[in-house]
This record gives C-alpha cells, sequence and structure tokens, in this order.
C-alpha cells in the first residue's frame, strides 16, 4: 500500500477490471459509447503512469492498443467479436506485463511471443485509414484557429502548463522530473521556469519536502485531457492549470491569480518565457482587477462572459461545462473513497469486539448494583456501543457485485470453449456481506458456474431438441435472508438425473439398497465425498475435485448450501452465508450446568412452559403449540448435560430455512451481543457447533450451528429408527 | 556522497559522488553547508554524480542562493551526464551559471 | 493449598530458566515433571508457556471423552486436553493439585494454545542427554509414538513425553471428526 508502484499495480487492476467489463458490455452492444470511452480511459491512464514509472514494456504495448481504441472512438474501426476478442487478449498482456513491471521481472519468451502477436493482430486495424485521419484533424485545427483568433486571445501557439506540487511529493515517491521528462514524450517543451521562490531559510529547509514549481509552454498536437493525464498520478499532490494554445487572456489573469507567488514575478515569467506580451500582460492584470471588484457583487461564471462576448457558441460551453461537472462527480466519489489497511481494520474490528465483551460485564454489574441512575447511563453508553459495533462491521461490508462480474469473462471464455452459447444473467449485485467471506466464496462459485454450464446446461443441439431456446442461461442470485445472505447459481439446463446420481451413490456405497429416499435427499447426494456424474471428464470441470469441496469450503465459513432441481428445467444451487464472521446477536440459554447462545435470529419465539404443558420425557418428541406440531430437542439429555435442577423447562423456537423446531432447554437468560471466538483449528469441525464466546463472567459459552443442529439430530433419528427397525427384524426372524 | 579535497585560502572544493536521492538529501545538506561554513568560494566538482533527483537538485540550489545572500563565491564543474539532464530539464543552467562542458 | 499455589507460583520462574537453556547447554536440557495417573511424566519446557491453577470449563458437546472442554485465556478460547485419557489412562477428579498446563503447538504455521489437565506439577530439572535412554518398543503402557526418551532420574525412569505428538493438532482433529462420524 505505501510505495506508489503498489499503488499503481492497485489501480492497474481497478483499471483492468473495468476494461473488462466495458469490453463484454461493448460485446453485447457495440455502438455503445460510454463503454469505449471507459476503455479508453483505462489504457490510456495505463499507459501514462506505466510511463511515468518508466515501465517501457507497458507503455509501448498500451500505446498501440490505445490508438487501436482511439480509432474505434472515432468510429473508424467497426466493433465486432474479433476486436473484442484480440482486445480482451491484450488487457490480459497488459496485465501481465504490469504485474512483471511492478515486481521487476523481465517479461519472457512466451510474453513477448504474444506482444508480437497481439501488436501485429493490433497493426491490421491501424493501418489504412490513416491519411484520412490526418486530413480530419487538419481541417479540424484550421477551423478553431479562424473561429478563436476573433476574441482578446493570447498570441503563443504554445500550452502553458502552471505546475505546483505539494511539499510531501517527494517523500510519496514521486518526482517532477519524472513528469516534466514524460511530458517531452508528448510534445516538446518550449521553455521551463523554474521557481524557487518558495525555498525557506536554510535552517527551516527540509530536504525531504519540494518547494520547487514550474512555469511550462508546451508545444504539442495533444488534447488537454492527453496533458491531464500525464500528471494523473500526482493529481492530487499537485495545483495543476493547463492554458490551451491562444487562450483567453482571462484564462491568464485566473491562473496568476490562483498562484502562491507574487503576481508581478509570475506576469514577468510569462512574458520572459514569451507566453505572454506585455500588452496581453497588462490587460490580464486588469481583468483581474476588475473581477476582483465583482467579487462582492454576482460574479458571472467565465462561461457566460465568453458566451455574451460571442467568444464561443453556447453549445461548446455547454458541453464544455457538462464535462467539467462529470468530472467534479468523478472527482468527488474518488475523495470519498479512502483505502484502508486491511490489517487496521481487523484489529479495530478486533478491539470492538473485546469492547462489546467488557461492555456485557459492565453491564451486567451495573444491573445488579441497582443504582436507577448508573443503569440509565450505562443503558445510553450500551447503544453507542452496540452502533459503534454495527458500523465497525459495516466497514468490512462490500457488495457482492464485484465478485460476480468477475464471472461474466468467465462465462464468455468457457462458452466459447464449450461450443455452447450461455447468457449469464446476474441478480442483486448489490447485496453486502462481510469482506472476509466474499474473498472465500469466489472459489466455489468459480467451481459451481463452470459445472452449470458444463454439464448443467445442454449442447446447442439437445437443446433445440428439448424444445428449449438455444441460448442456455446461467444465474447468479443474492439476496438476504433472514439474517443470511443468500447466493443461487442456477442454470435452465437439463436438470439432474436422480437414477444417474442413485446408480452412481450406491456404486461408491454411498446408500444401501432398501433405502428409500426422496427426490431432494438424492440432489443432496452430489455433495458427498467422491461423487461425480459426469460421464466424460472435461478439462474444465469434473477433474475429482467435486462439490463435496464447495460443501467444505461453505461450511467452513458457516454456512451451508443445498441444491434443488427439476428434469428438464434445470438446477438450482443455494449457498446461504452468515453475513459476518465476527459478532452475532444471540440468546443466552442455561442447559444443565452449562450456557449455550442460540444465533437471535434463528429464534423465533421463547416459550416459558406452564406445570401443564411440559414436554415428555426423553430426548425428542412433539407438542402442540398452537395447534401445530413442533418437533422439540431436549437439549440436556442430546448434550449429555447431567440433569441439575428439576425445575421448570422452556422451549425456545428456532426457525431455520423452512425448518422450525423447538430445543427444550433448563433456562431462558435473555439477548445478548457476542464476540464469535474461533474454537481453532482441533474443534472447527464438530457439527452442530460454530464457535465459542466468552460471557461477561469469563466463562466460555458454545454458540450453536442451529441448522447443523437440526441434520445431526434427525440423521440420528433416523439411523435410531432404521436400527430399531432391524432389531425389531431379527426377533421376527 | 561527499567529498572535501582541499581547503587552502578559504577555499572549498568538495566533490559530490555517487547517487544523491531523497535517501541521502538530509545528510547532504547537513554536510554540504557544514563543509561550506566560514568558506570565501565554493567549487562543486560533479563528476561522479550518477544519479541525482529533484531533492538533491534543490539542496544546491539552495546552496547557491545562500552563498549568493553571502556574497561567496559558488561555481560547480565537471557536470556529470546525469547532472546535466537535470539542469537542463528544470532550465537551471543560466541560474547557476557555470560554463557547461556539453 | 499453600503448596499448590507456590507450585503455581513458581511458574513465571519458567521463563527465566528457559533462557538458561542456551547458556547452560551441556548441563543437559530443562524438563518440567507433573503426575498422571499416579505416574511421573516430564516434558521439555520450551513448548510449554504457563501453568494455570484448575477451574471448572465448559464442555463442548459432541466431542470424545479426552477433550475436557474449553477455558478462557485472557479472552482467547482455549481447547483443555485431558492427558491421562490422552494417554490411555484413568482419568482422575481434579483435586486441590490438579493444574493445567498450557503449551503452543504449530500446525501449518499457524500457532495455537492448548492446555491439558495433570494431577500435580512436580518440577523443574535438567536432565543431561546422556541420561536419556530411547523409549522402548513396547512395555511403557502408552503408545511409543508419544515418548520422546526415557530419563533416568534418582535411578528411575520417566516417561519424556513428545507433546507435539500428544497434543498433535492434525491427530486431535482427526480424533474428533471420527468420533462424530461414530456418533451420527
Amino acid at each position: 500500500m505505501s510505495s506508489p508502484e503498489e499503488t499503481f499495480l492497485l489501480e492497474c487492476g481497478e483499471l483492468l477490471t473495468s476494461m473488462e467489463d466495458a469490453l463484454l458490455q461493448m460485446e453485447s452492444s457495440p455502438a455503445d459509447s460510454d463503454s469505449i470511452n471507459s476503455i479508453f480511459r483505462a489504457a490510456h491512464t495505463i499507459k501514462g503512469t506505466g510511463g511515468v514509472f518508466g515501465f517501457d514494456d507497458v507503455e509501448s504495448f498500451t500505446h498501440v492498443v490505445e490508438n487501436v481504441l482511439d480509432k474505434v472512438r472515432d468510429n473508424e474501426i467497426d466493433v465486432d467479436s474479433q476486436l473484442i476478442a484480440i482486445l480482451l487478449s491484450c488487457r490480459d498482456h497488459i496485465e501481465i506485463l504490469v504485474n512483471k513491471a511492478v515486481a521487476g521481472e523481465d517479461i519472457n519468451d512466451d510474453d513477448k511471443d504474444i506482444d508480437t502477436d497481439l501488436r501485429s493482430g493490433l497493426n491490421k486495424y491501424l493501418d489504412v485509414p490513416e491519411a484520412v485521419e490526418n486530413n480530419l484533424e487538419v481541417a479540424e485545427e484550421k477551423h478553431t484557429v479562424e473561429f478563436e483568433s476573433s476574441g482578446s486571445m493570447v498570441i503563443s501557439d504554445n500550452w502553458h502548463i502552471s505546475l505546483r506540487f505539494d511539499k510531501d511529493v517527494l517523500q510519496n515517491g514521486m518526482d517532477p522530473l519524472s513528469f516534466m521528462r514524460y511530458l517531452k514524450n508528448l510534445g516538446e517543451i518550449v521553455h521551463v521556469t523554474t521557481l524557487y521562490d518558495d525555498f525557506p531559510k536554510l535552517e527551516d529547509f527540509d530536504p525531504e519536502l519540494c518547494y520547487l514549481g514550474f512555469e511550462i509552454d508546451f508545444s504539442s498536437e495533444a488534447d488537454k485531457e492527453q496533458i491531464e493525464q500525464v500528471f494523473e498520478f500526482v493529481r492530487d499532490m499537485c495545483v495543476l492549470h493547463i492554458l490551451p494554445p491562444r487562450a483567453h487572456i482571462a484564462h491568464y489573469s485566473e491562473v496568476i491569480q490562483s498562484l502562491p507567488e507574487d503576481d508581478m514575478r509570475i506576469g514577468e515569467i510569462l512574458i520572459a518565457s514569451g507566453v505572454l506580451t506585455k500588452r496581453e500582460l497588462d490587460e490580464a492584470l486588469n481583468k483581474q482587477e476588475k473581477s476582483f471588484q465583482a467579487e462582492n457583487e454576482n460574479v458571472t461564471p467565465i462561461g457566460e462572459v465568453l458566451v455574451e462576448e460571442k467568444v464561443v457558441h453556447e453549445e461548446v460551453v455547454n458541453a464544455a461545462l457538462n464535462k467539467q461537472n462529470t468530472n467534479k462527480i468523478i472527482k468527488s466519489t474518488e475523495q470519498t473513497v479512502l483505502r484502508v489497511d486491511a490489517d487496521k481494520l481487523d484489529s479495530l474490528i478486533n478491539l470492538v469486539g473485546e469492547l462489546v465483551i467488557s461492555g456485557a460485564t459492565t453491564n451486567m454489574l451495573v444491573n445488579k448494583s441497582g443504582d436507577e441512575q448508573l443503569i440509565e447511563s450505562m443503558s445510553s453508553m450500551s447503544r453507542l456501543v452496540e452502533e459503534i459495533r454495527d458500523n465497525a462491521l459495516n466497514l468490512r461490508m462490500v457488495q457482492i457485485g464485484e465478485t460476480f462480474n468477475r464471472f461474466k469473462r468467465v462465462v464468455r471464455d468457457v462458452s466459447k470453449e464449450l461450443g455452447k452459447d450461455i447468457k449469464l444473467n446476474i441478480n442483486g449485485a448489490d447485496a453486502e456481506l462481510d469482506k472476509t467471506v466474499v474473498e472465500k466464496i469466489g472459489d466455489p462459485l468459480m467451481h459451481l458456474i463452470r459445472n452449470s454450464m458444463d454439464h448443467g446446461i445442454e449442447s446447442s443441439a439437445d437443446r433445440v431438441a428439448s424444445g428449449k431456446d438455444i441460448q442456455g442461461n446461467v444465474w447468479l442470485n443474492a439476496y438476504h435472508d433472514s439474517g443470511s445472505i443468500v447466493i443461487e447459481v442456477a442454470d435452465d439446463g437439463r436438470g439432474l438425473n436422480r437414477d444417474k446420481i442413485l446408480t452412481k451413490a450406491h456404486e461408491k456405497g454411498l446408500i444401501s439398497d432398501g433405502q428409500v429416499l426422496t427426490d431432494h435427499e438424492v440432489y443432496r447426494l452430489i455433495f458427498e465425498a467422491g461423487f461425480s456424474t459426469a460421464e466424460t471428464v472435461t478439462n474444465l470441470s469434473g477433474r475429482g475435485v467435486g462439490m463435496d469441496v464447495v460443501r467444505r469450503n461453505i461450511e467452513a465459513l458457516r454456512g451451508s448450501v443445498d441444491v434443488d432441481s427439476k428434469e428438464n428445467e434445470g438446477t438450482t444451487i443455494s449457498i446461504r452465508l452468515p453475513l459476518t464472521l465476527a459478532i452475532i446477536d444471540g440468546f443466552l440459554v442455561r442447559v444443565g450446568d452449562s450456557s449455550y447462545v442460540i444465533p437471535l435470529d434463528m429464534v423465533n419465539e421463547c416459550i416459558e412452559l406452564e406445570e401443564g404443558e411440559q414436554a415428555e420425557p426423553g430426548m425428542h418428541g412433539y407438542i402442540n403449540l398452537r395447534d401445530e406440531v413442533l418437533p422439540y430437542l431436549r437439549l440436556r439429555n442430546y448434550f449429555d448435560e447431567p440433569a441439575s435442577t428439576t425445575g421448570l423447562e422452556s422451549i425456545v423456537v428456532v426457525k431455520y430455512g423452512t425448518n422450525t423446531a423447538g430445543f427444550v432447554v433448563d433456562e431462558l437468560l435473555g439477548e445478548l451481543q457476542t464476540v464469535i471466538k474461533p474454537m481453532g483449528k482441533i474443534l472447527q469441525n464438530v457439527k452442530g457447533i460454530s464457535g465459542a464466546t466468552i460471557l461477561g463472567s469469563g466463562n466460555v459459552a458454545i454458540i450453536l450451528d442451529v441448522p447443523n443442529l437440526i441434520v445431526r439430530a434427525t440423521q440420528a433419528e433416523t439411523s435410531h429408527v432404521i436400527n430399531k427397525a432391524s432389531d425389531e427384524n431379527v426377533l421376527l426372524h | 556522497m561527499i567529498k572535501v579535497k582541499k581547503k587552502r585560502t578559504g577555499l572549498c572544493e568538495v566533490e559530490l559522488d555517487g547517487e544523491l536521492t531523497i535517501y541521502e538529501a538530509t545528510d547532504l545538506k547537513n554536510e554540504l553547508f557544514k563543509k561550506m561554513e566560514k568558506c570565501k568560494g565554493v567549487t562543486i566538482n560533479l563528476s561522479n554524480v550518477s544519479e541525482i533527483d529533484t531533492s538533491c537538485f534543490q539542496i544546491l540550489i539552495l546552496a547557491k542562493r545562500e552563498c549568493d545572500e553571502g556574497g561567496i563565491e559558488f561555481t560547480m564543474n565537471s557536470h556529470s551526464p546525469a547532472v546535466l539532464d537535470v539542469i537542463e530539464t528544470f532550465n537551471m543552467g543560466s541560474f547557476f551559471g557555470d560554463p557547461i562542458v556539453l | 493449598m499453600s503448596e499448590i499455589m507456590s507450585a503455581v507460583e513458581n511458574v513465571p520462574s519458567l521463563t527465566e530458566t528457559n533462557e538458561l537453556v542456551a547458556k547452560t547447554d551441556d548441563t543437559g536440557t530443562k524438563y518440567l515433571t507433573f503426575k498422571v495417573g499416579g505416574e511421573l511424566f516430564g516434558a521439555e519446557i520450551n513448548n510449554i508457556s504457563e501453568i494455570i491453577e484448575y477451574s471448572d470449563m465448559t464442555r463442548v458437546p459432541f466431542t470424545p471423552p479426552h477433550i475436557r472442554g474449553v477455558s478462557n485465556l485472557r479472552g482467547n478460547v482455549v481447547p483443555i486436553i485431558d492427558l491421562a485419557i490422552r494417554l490411555g489412562k484413568k482419568p482422575g477428579q481434579p483435586t486441590k493439585r490438579t493444574c493445567i498446563i498450557i503449551v503452543e503447538m504449530e500446525d501449518a504455521g499457524e500457532k495455537m494454545d492448548i492446555g491439558f489437565v495433570v494431577d500435580e506439577v512436580d518440577e523443574v530439572l535438567d536432565i543431561h542427554e546422556d541420561d536419556i535412554e530411547p523409549a522402548p518398543q513396547f512395555g511403557a503402557d502408552i503408545d511409543s509414538a508419544y515418548i520422546n526418551g526415557m530419563g533416568k532420574l534418582n535411578g528411575k525412569f520417566v516417561i519424556l513425553l513428545l507433546l507435539e505428538q500428544v497434543l498433535s493438532i492434525s491427530e486431535l482433529s482427526q480424533l474428533i471428526s471420527d468420533y462424530d462420524l461414530l456418533q451420527s
């Protein structure tokens, strides 16, 4: 993060991502000018900053790409799939070049071959229309000259760049020298005046600060945006004014006014370097005075002045103003985003976790004291702690969209490879979840999507034969549901084949002969270890890494995975994940001698059972809850806790997905916020518990993993019934 | 980084060499001005400077300014290509006013 | 009571003696001896980070008996192993002398604390390499893989445990998974 190279790498990553997105967008709608602009901007910025760092490979290659893009932008090259393909390859190549340049590695022979191939591919687009373009440019230029010279303009044909670096620019690893050198690539530096007026006294002079300013006359065919791009990388570390050739004197007067040095001093520099004539300077300074007086009244924006003076057409001004506005918007979003080291964030969240625990302890003590005032002040503090906790956790929340977008490219490339026409549909990209979860969900999703494309979606011929649209669909959906996020990977392919799965499961010994399974149970078998029904092993999926790995990865994130399928209609895999891995709201219960925490978002209601309502003794059974059957699990028996009190029991009704169940406990202790403490490697695989937390008393309480607990209990009961049945069989025979 | 060749009749001849970058800047400033104390004239030999960045170049500007203010003669000679490049880029040749051998 | 406390209070000096190991190499390696199931065992002290008083801990459901539970060690949840059961001996009832020894174990580059329960902490002593015999193939009553060697002490042998093996994270978590499968 600290070094400029790393920042460059990070920014390039972002630019390349947006380039890829835009390329894919352009593939579906070739006339989209936003896409081409964003691709161009990305390439241009990478070229520019690459040049500043002296990464020649990056700069020279991206330059060719940029030239092609420039022509695409001017509608001289038609956008077709061939062009998109080569540009996508170029994007990948730039990524390699950038990574190697930053790592200080040389490019190898393979890279060189790719480089050559891509360049020759790109050059095909560049050869023919060159001459035409030049003519156009010249004509346009003449036109503007004629037009602008009617106003009160500066005679100079050069750009004027006025540059003041922030003092800490050197400490940030930037050297004004590199920017000056890089500027030379864009044109000729006619004259430079280096200003050292800002030098402090010898004693105050800090050798690591930059005190220099520059007034540069620059002759170039480049446009303002291109010149600005040179300074892209120090944009927020310098004050930059760029005046076009033959700029209006008023512009000069504005710049002169805004610079830190004395106005006359700047004026003299400008005259000395031939930017302004003496007469022009006088005019500029006069104007400045006038505008200074006018400042107390309403100052007419410069744009309007120009229009009034009939110097420029209104449309031109509007276009320029619009551009300025969009620039402003971009700039303002840039400023509201602050990069923070992930470690710093983690340590903050850890501290907040400790705060929450210590807050809970204090709360307990305060409530014990019975001091009304203290209790009141504590409760307002608790609210604040809660808010701080929520805010802190929010810092780590990111939208799932970025992860989803990565798959656009995957789907495009893989469908080409498979010869299938597959469209990726994304819904709910704005759903947020914890960054650590997002990072770890990428691989399982990749696997599921490849699976869907490879095994789910039929070949075009098969689709036509079964009367389906030739284009297959893969959906990536995300939505929030009862405290979790659900991510679905769905397809409209052939669906799972029940018989095939059953045969395979028998082969692998996953099920025994007499077992009767529902469709859903059969489908769930695909998550068992070593299960893969693909008849042909393709190079995409089915290489032994199966759905069981996906399941394990998801479960490691305290999530669960489920599958639903309809023959010939498609398959949906749903992944359910917790929003955060750090803190949960829980409900504390006592079971025997121990305390357990049930995640609050799983709890439907808590009922203290009256004398006549007590559940039957035994590990499980069911009670009548408002005329509904509610199966229950007596946790004391289930956890082998000693029966301590014989007081009245309570029941916690938990809901998970479509299941409802009751946990019979010995006492309801109330809600609490808890920081999830990892159980460590030894205990992390115990099914039915998801972690531990430290209570206000300093004791550890186990956090229950409700869905897995229910699954576990169901399994135990089925096997119990089966065992019982087989026992009875034995007896009968 | 910095060597003082001779001191005679109050004339201080300083030779700078190697890389002069922001990492050397603080030392360069301190050393250079210490050596220059009580001098009547300063000559800086730049023949062995392999690299110079803005921070160290600023120190040369500072040295020249200080000398000018104190009425001390300040000259630089035997500019290495690295130094010449910076002088040219910043267009500071006339500021230093030294004869430059190209 | 005062007796145990002194044993417990002696603990901080472990770190000092730990440093001594490096200096006094020729006198041998420092071992902590402790009693489990009535038998004396030893373990190299450089794994051991502290000894704490025995206190009630939180049971973890669905875990085999050798997992005694989890405890709060300065804000971290630490699993506690019943060493007697782990070594295939009869678990003893906690007494005034029962202690928990905390060791730092490493698995795949990740460090974690594990505690184990012993009936009594004995002493820290030097055992010279010459006084250590290799582990017997059998007859020691516990798996020879857990034994570092047999230390000669006042004419008697003390089993020096290989804590890396006895408390191996991968082995312990495997045991739990197996137990889990067996249960369901």
